[in-house]
């Protein structure tokens, strides 16, 4: 089996890129002219040029592949532009999915988020049917990810052979960039000012390939939630310091005061290009989050779901390996002499 | 060995001023990739990978990782390439 990854060299991608090589796949990967190859050095992939802004390059990269996976879609660093965010992060979904229309892909597996899900009603777990029917408020984030979400079902209903991985935060080795590990590397080095309560949902990035492969294998219906477990974020950072040092900052903030603060350091850090310890969007995830089930992923694809203690565990041995936190003993004897 | 060290530190600095979108001329050896020249840890990477792709050599990314200023990032530029220049294996691609 070929399958394409568009954005092989992100967290997700790089775990998929590793999943299908253990499985056997030829694995072709797109590459932009300035790419962080060393990510995937010394696999036997294949290097393609296109981006998500070149629909025709994108198309020759398809051809030959039954399955295109769109690990790497537009991910807004800054919740400031609500505008420019759509037009970047719906484009670049519109180009793949026509490219793979063109391209007559045999399966086209899109990872999305729970972002993008509805408040649940009577108080269940959300999960697939919990589509929104208009567009998010207040979050850019959300928003965003909702309407590229829209574009791959605006696909499927013109013959694209498209599944929806909705994904929860994943945990795991290659958070090259600290998505939702900053949750890890923020208390373990102390980085973190201020915090605000909210459920999030946190997944093993190694789960999260299994379910796409499996969903390009099999998949019987055109989403699947992968949430992973629910926890609460102040339980969450306890659980980090206790279990691998740092601090959780005294100062907790309500959902009001975390977006005003969020996106006031967003504004402050965005001319210098540096993320801030606590990103809009993470905050929008937990003061909006609930409960999602993973049942469909459980009963239709086999999906089983690690322990959550595994994941952080690997994360934050991968944080240490490439310098992001420092070993545990060394973490040890410093919060002593703090 | 001279020329190695001019050619890996000439292709450093070019690669970082186009990353950090700034001039070859303004980076100074001092300056932190993150705090001073605004890149994050996928930008690091991705200037690794250029400059490995440009001197056709191959850039650990474990050691890589504790480059924090543009001389630590000349200084393992050089190195590796004096390395690999040296045992033949500079050669890929």
């Amino acid at each position: 089996m070929r399958a394409l990854v568009i954005g092989g060299t992100g967290f997700i991608g790089t775990n998929l890129v590793d999943g299908l090589l253990a499985a056997g796949a030829t694995v072709r990967v797109t590459r932009r002219k300035r790419t962080a190859t060393i990510l995937l050095a010394k696999r036997p992939v294949e290097w393609v040029d296109g981006s998500l802004q070149e629909p025709e390059k994108l198309r020759r990269a398809m051809d030959g592949c039954e399955v295109v996976y769109l690990a790497g879609a537009y991910y807004p660093r800054y919740s400031l532009d609500l505008e420019g965010s759509l037009t970047e992060g719906v484009d670049g979904v519109r180009n793949a999915c026509e490219a793979a229309l063109a391209a007559g892909v045999e399966r086209f597996v899109y990872t999305s988020t729970i972002a993008t899900l509805a408040r649940a009603p009577d108080g269940r777990p959300a999960d697939e049917r919990d589509i929104p029917d208009r567009m998010p408020e207040g979050s850019v984030y959300r928003a965003v990810k909702w309407a590229m979400e829209r574009e791959v079902d605006a696909a499927a209903s013109r013959g694209l052979a498209a599944v929806t991985m909705i994904t929860g935060g994943c945990i795991g080795p290659g958070d090259v960039r600290v998505g939702t590990g900053s949750v890890i590397v923020g208390v373990v080095r102390g980085l973190l000012t201020w915090w605000v309560d909210g459920t999030v949902n946190l997944v093993d990035i190694g789960d999260v390939v299994g379910a796409h492969l499996l969903a390009a294998a099999s998949a019987k219906s055109d989403r699947y939630c992968i949430a992973g477990h629910d926890v609460r974020v102040g339980w969450l950072l306890q659980h980090i310091a206790l279990r691998y040092g740092g601090r959780v900052p005294e100062m907790q903030l309500s959902a009001d005061e975390a977006r005003e603060r969020a996106e006031q350091e967003e504004r402050e850090a965005a001319p210098r290009r540096q993320r801030v310890a606590v990103p809009r969007e993470l905050v929008d995830m937990a003061t909006t989050g609930q409960p999602v089930s993973s049942d469909r992923a459980r009963a239709e694809l086999g999906l089983t779901l690690g322990p959550l203690d595994d994941a952080l565990d690997r994360a934050h041995a991968w944080f240490v390996r490439h310098k992001y936190v420092p070993p545990r003993e060394q973490q040890r004897r410093s919060d002593g002499s703090a | 060995m001279v020329a190695l060290e001019e050619e890996a530190r000439r292709v450093t600095l070019a690669t970082l001023a186009e990353i950090a979108q700034t001039s070859a001329d303004t980076i100074r050896g001092g300056q932190r990739l993150r705090e001073d020249l605004g890149m994050d840890s996928l930008q690091s990477l991705e200037l690794l990978s250029t400059i490995g792709e440009a001197l056709k050599i191959d850039l650990d990314i474990e050691e890589a990782m504790g480059i924090q200023t543009v001389d630590d990032a000349c200084a393992f530029v050089t190195r590796k390439y004096k390395e690999q220049k040296a045992d033949g294996s500079a050669v890929r691609g």
